[in-house]
């Protein structure tokens, strides 16, 4: 797909993330053991044979850019085009950086302007899934669309439907409306924030939508798209997890316990890549007991894990019991903690016989680096 | 070309045919070793860790994979514009086309690279050893003690003496007798096969000692006789710490051992000094309801539905529901299905060992897959072989194909 190039819309404006979001943007959340959530997108358009991929960060782009580095695990370390940070653009003094999506986006117009490809693949990185761009962008084309929107269908209403973008669509495929956030939702169909456009029409269309002062993509941009130009929808039929919340975070997370999940994410021909650690083998002790749970390299165990993910470099100690829980990176839990339907962040301290117990759709977030 | 003080010289192109069919149809350098490794993994890494960036490989039997393998080198971090890692495999040039004859003769078809590099010291070293060695240090003593050349040695038991090169030293550390694999060992310092020459010096002795037919142009034999002969400044660096030579079955498998000693024999979890190597694009290992893993190396990719005891997994091993395996290591994609049991073997790649089936039985008659390689106990199952369902190998056994004995 050498005619279609990617942007990746790093913003931090989801609220319901909490602490983990705190020092950084919702495409770095760790995720699934070693992943982080920009991981899927970006190997999902590699995997689509997009070979231009810029990244437009607002705020605490650090995590992000130290974990994309030079593109080198997604390929992406090229001559021609590559990996591309495109950091808030300063005019003047005034920057964009708490501003909209249509701002971020006139702040990569250059970007787009030099590229070549005829086609865009807006994304939010946000979104688990593991597919391929090839069929939706030939019905792009086939369609003679302006836009074309990207969604699945949720089957039910269910709470994270009324934080989404909901689409009505005809049986033609084009989008008749556009719900952002709604209490009621009218449809499931719910938006996986990826839209393909012509790049000269995204040009267009930034430069009219910020002329106007409006600032948000999906509100004001293309809610009005959908009366004035073609605006068609992709059905993704396949896994999709959202992550926009502390709740959805973690069920998505626990999704990957799913045998069939798992395998339709990591173990297709399409691969996920992230950021390599060299991480020795996880070391298993005489006294560990483990129980339908995910764990990276670079562990060693020695206590009692059910039903958890469990990152890169974790300990745990002796005794310690870690259940319906996600350990991330670099942690330590000492000996006969109690751990509990709880989210432990980067680089903690649990000291001995600590106890931490959340419920299972409320889960307790340790933020980074606690020493508890 | 920027001038390198110091360049390094592996030899990777040995068959180690004891590792029977381990190195039918890869190079001794690119068998899997310790959950995540290939066993070259450990002098490119130590060679990184001691700043020395430029490296030749020298590669002869089987090279395809160790080629691929190393690639671009950027694994470990030797994909650079000035030295990096180069394979070196023999070249046809205008007078004549030969294979490497021996370890000397390897360097001295490749002067010419070296020579390109204008280093003052050439590190020679191994590429089958598993151990962590600053080389810089190594150098650094060399340097001072205005050597010629340096030899690693390492104290090993004196019963063991008679199977290593070994150096007797004066108490400053000069070089005064060498004798490989001597019968009545005057010393117990080892020679690790790690070098340090000035390579001036070397070059002026790789040529003389391709001038004589007698030769077989190797290091042990040749090289360095010859220049204790003629009395030039030999010094012995002594190594402490873990050195293991993994050439056989049995020896690969007790290294891989020494990793699950608690505390390990031979620790890899150690930041300051990282193994890397090629890391495989896979989530995540995952231990199922019902599994148990103890005492265990696991890493990505694996699925544990089974029960795993005292073995190190590769990437990508699935171990069923009811299967048991122990003191086993098992490589890269292989399957241990239903209710199998596997006991004190070595599992090549992309092997099935069928259900129900015993590898390691001590009821079943061994006489079937017996083989010279495979000794105390342990069995080895070939890689992409399938052990049908059912079936029981005895200990000590060589499976190459099923059905077939294993000679290799």
């Amino acid at each position: 797909m050498k005619d279609m190039m990617g942007i990746i819309m790093a913003d931090n404006s989801e609220l319901r993330l909490n602490e983990l979001t705190e020092f950084r943007s919702v495409p770095a959340l760790p995720f699934g053991g070693r992943y982080r959530l920009v991981d899927f997108i970006l190997s999902n358009m590699v995997n689509s044979g997009i070979i231009n991929v810029g990244v437009a960060t607002s705020i605490n782009y650090s995590s992000l850019m130290d974990h994309l580095g030079s593109g080198a695990p997604w390929d992406l370390n090229r001559k021609i085009y590559g990996l591309f940070m495109l950091p808030p653009y300063v005019r003047g003094g005034v920057s964009d950086i708490s501003a909209g999506s249509v701002d971020q986006l006139y702040g990569v117009l250059t970007f787009l302007r030099r590229s070549r490809q005829q086609y865009v693949l807006l994304a939010s990185g946000r979104t688990v899934c593991n597919m391929t761009f090839d069929a939706a962008l030939s019905q792009h084309i086939e369609k003679g669309a302006d836009i074309t929107v990207i969604y699945h269908d949720k089957k039910e209403k269910d709470e994270q439907l009324s934080h989404s973008t909901v689409y009505e669509v005809n049986e033609d495929g084009r989008v008749t409306g556009i719900e952002t956030e709604p209490h009621f939702p009218k449809t499931t169909l719910q938006g996986m924030g990826m839209f393909i456009i012509g790049r000269l029409k995204l040009i267009e269309l930034i430069e009219d939508a910020y002329a106007r002062g409006s600032h948000d993509f999906v509100r004001d941009l293309l809610r009005n798209a959908v009366n004035t130009l073609n605006v068609f929808g992709y059905e993704y039929k396949g896994f999709v997890g959202t992550v926009d919340s502390v709740r959805s975070y973690f069920e998505v997370n626990m999704k990957m316990l799913d045998a069939d999940v798992r395998k339709e994410i990591f173990g297709a021909e399409n691969r996920i890549y992230t950021k390599v650690k060299d991480q020795v083998p996880t070391q298993y002790k005489e006294t560990s007991q483990i129980s339908d749970s995910l764990i990276a390299d670079g562990c060693v165990i020695e206590g009692k894990v059910e039903n958890s993910i469990i990152f890169r470099g974790v300990h745990i100690a002796k005794g310690a019991v870690v259940k319906n829980s996600i350990v991330m990176q670099n942690s330590v839990i000492e000996e006969n903690c109690d751990i509990e339907n709880t989210i432990i962040d980067k680089e903690c301290t649990l000291r001995a016989s600590k106890r931490l117990v959340g419920q299972p759709n409320y889960p307790v977030i340790l933020p980074k680096r606690t020493l508890l | 070309m920027k001038k390198a003080e110091c360049l390094a010289m592996i030899l990777a192109g040995g068959q180690g045919s004891r590792l029977g069919v381990l190195t039918k149809s890869v190079a001794k350098p690119a068998v899997p070793f310790g959950g995540k490794y290939r066993i070259i993994d450990f002098t490119l890494s130590n060679c990184i860790h001691s700043g020395i960036y430029t490296v030749g490989v020298l590669t002869q039997y089987q090279p395809l994979e160790l080629n691929t393998y190393i690639g671009s080198g950027h694994p470990w971090d030797l994909n650079r514009n000035s030295g990096g890692v180069y394979v070196l495999p023999p070249y046809q040039s205008a007078e004549k086309g030969e294979w490497y004859k021996g370890t000397a003769n390897a360097i001295y078809q490749n002067i010419e690279f070296v020579d390109k590099f204008n280093p003052k010291y050439v590190v020679i070293l191994s590429g089958d050893h598993i151990y962590k060695m600053d080389y810089a240090k190594m150098v650094e003593y060399h340097k001072e003690k205005n050597a010629d050349a340096t030899i690693a040695v390492i104290e090993v038991p004196w019963e063991e003496a008679s199977r290593f090169g070994i150096m007797t030293a004066d108490e400053n550390g000069k070089i005064v007798e060498f004798a490989e694999k001597p019968k009545e060992p005057k010393s117990n310092l080892a020679s690790m096969g790690v070098y340090v020459f000035t390579w001036e010096v070397l070059k002026k002795y790789l040529q003389n000692d391709e001038k004589d037919p007698q030769s077989s142009n190797d290091f042990g034999k040749n090289i360095i006789p010859t220049m204790l002969g003629n009395g030039e400044n030999m010094c012995a660096y002594a190594f402490e710490g873990y050195w293991k030579d993994v050439g056989t079955v049995q020896s690969l498998w007790e290294a891989n051992m020494d990793i699950l000693a608690d505390p390990p024999a031979f620790d890899l979890h150690d930041n300051n000094w990282k193994i890397y190597s090629r890391n495989p694009v896979k989530p995540p290992h995952y231990i199922a309801k019902g599994a148990s893993v103890t005492n265990c190396c696991v890493t990505e990719g694996c699925n544990v539905m089974g029960s795993v005891k005292h073995s190190i997994l590769f990437e990508g091993v699935t171990v069923e529901k009811g299967a048991v395996v122990e003191d086993s290591i098992v490589f890269p994609g292989s399957i241990i299905r239903e209710g199998a049991i596997v006991k004190k073997a070595v599992i090549g790649e992309e092997a099935v060992i069928g259900k129900g089936a015993v590898i390691g039985d001590e009821n079943t008659d061994s006489s079937k897959y017996s083989s010279p390689y495979c000794t105390g106990g342990i069995s080895l199952i070939g890689g992409g072989v399938t052990v049908s369902e059912n079936e029981k190998i005895g200990v000590n056994s060589m499976v190459v194909e099923p059905g077939q004995k294993g000679e290799n």
